[in-house]
């Protein structure tokens, strides 16, 4: 049989986000779904799993599309600074509710 | 009605200890069967597996064992370790050595087919811890059979050599592979009783009719087989050199704390 590899991403419970745990060597997705079962849940550690062939990844990794050579800062949020309107918000949340 | 342990009397309890003997041992040993393909399987995510599974039956085998060391007031690591060869009450289809990869995957879809129909009744008997014990194995002997069933279908839809093999194998077993429904003594208290709904003569008709429509197309028409009287009771050079194996570390020692 000649094998593929899989990606296989787990998520530990319920409204996680499903992380890449590893990858798993199988002929087919039935295999593919019981390797990637005893190596990312076997021990209750993953609430779901996602199985995926590799060769079903659409991958980008072109330098110029994701590291273009200009300055980015200006499309980084940074310059906003909102931690004392956060303050201010939570301070009003609290005297509403003990009113 | 439930029977709890104080409510059964001697006749009922030695009946149930022969039973609950009889499917740990199947558990215990297969498990150490297929333990034998540790660093050596087919490839690396299928040797995770199989140990796996291998590790879950020897499970299965000591919450088994500890529910009858329960009822007979023994030790459950005595009963796995402590006991020769021929106190075994495996079936003889787990008496084989593991042999090729073909031969391990036949035994093991006879093996998990028979305990999924065995469970199923197991699961609905009157003795309470056994009821729920089986509940729980049913869970995880789902995904056995799964996996077994995953390869019973690649080995018998693959060319040539491979097919044939496969098809030797579920021949020569057959015979055995009846065993797990061998009588067991007393069993006609289990019945009455309702510790065991069905009767081992009942769950292999049950058996057959579900597996010989599936192998019939690859391995032809199976002989008429039926359960025998000293069908847990035969033991193997094969088991003998097995047994040697697993008790050499508790033997090492006996009445170590581990």
């Amino acid at each position: 049989m000649s094998e593929r590899v899989w990606e296989v991403f787990r998520q530990e419970d319920e409204g996680d986000p499903m992380v890449h745990a590893g990858n798993v060597n199988a002929a087919d997705e039935e295999l593919a779904m019981h390797y990637a079962r005893e190596f990312y849940g076997r021990r209750g550690e993953s609430h779901r799993l996602w199985i995926v062939a590799r060769d079903a990844i659409t991958e980008l990794d072109d330098p110029d599309l994701l590291k273009p050579p200009f300055d980015r800062s200006h499309k980084k949020p940074g310059g906003y600074i909102i931690k004392h309107k956060l303050e201010a918000a939570k301070a009003r949340a609290v005297a509403e509710a003990s009113e | 009605m439930t029977a709890s342990l104080p409510e059964l009397d001697l006749e009922a309890r030695e009946a149930l200890a022969e039973l609950l003997l009889s499917v740990a041992d199947d558990e215990f040993v297969i498990g150490f069967w297929d333990s034998e393909w540790t660093g050596i399987a087919p490839m690396l995510e299928e040797d995770v597996a199989t140990s796996s599974i291998a590790q879950d039956e020897i499970g299965h085998a000591k919450a088994l064992y500890e529910l009858l060391a329960e009822l007979t007031d023994d030790d459950p690591d005595r009963i796995a370790y402590g006991r020769d060869a021929p106190a075994f009450r495996h079936a003889a289809l787990i008496n084989h050595a593991r042999g090729d990869w073909a031969f391990s995957v036949a035994r093991r879809y006879l093996y998990e087919t028979a305990d999924r129909t065995r469970l199923a009744a197991l699961a609905e008997s009157s003795h309470e811890p056994l009821a729920l014990l089986a509940g729980k194995m049913r869970r995880e002997e789902t995904y056995h059979l799964l996996h077994a069933d995953a390869w019973r279908r690649r080995l018998a839809e693959a060319p040539g050599g491979t097919r044939s093999r496969f098809a030797d194998a579920l021949r020569r077993l057959w015979p055995d592979a009846q065993e797990v429904f061998a009588p067991l003594p007393r069993e006609e208290i289990l019945v009455r009783e309702g510790m065991l709904p069905q009767s081992m003569d009942e769950l292999h008709g049950a058996w057959q009719a579900e597996v010989r429509p599936v192998l019939e197309p690859l391995t032809g028409p199976l002989p008429e087989a039926t359960p025998s009287a000293g069908g847990r009771e035969r033991r193997t050079a094969d088991f003998a050199w097995l047994h040697g194996e697993f008790t050499k570390v508790a033997g090492a020692e006996v009445g170590a704390l581990w």
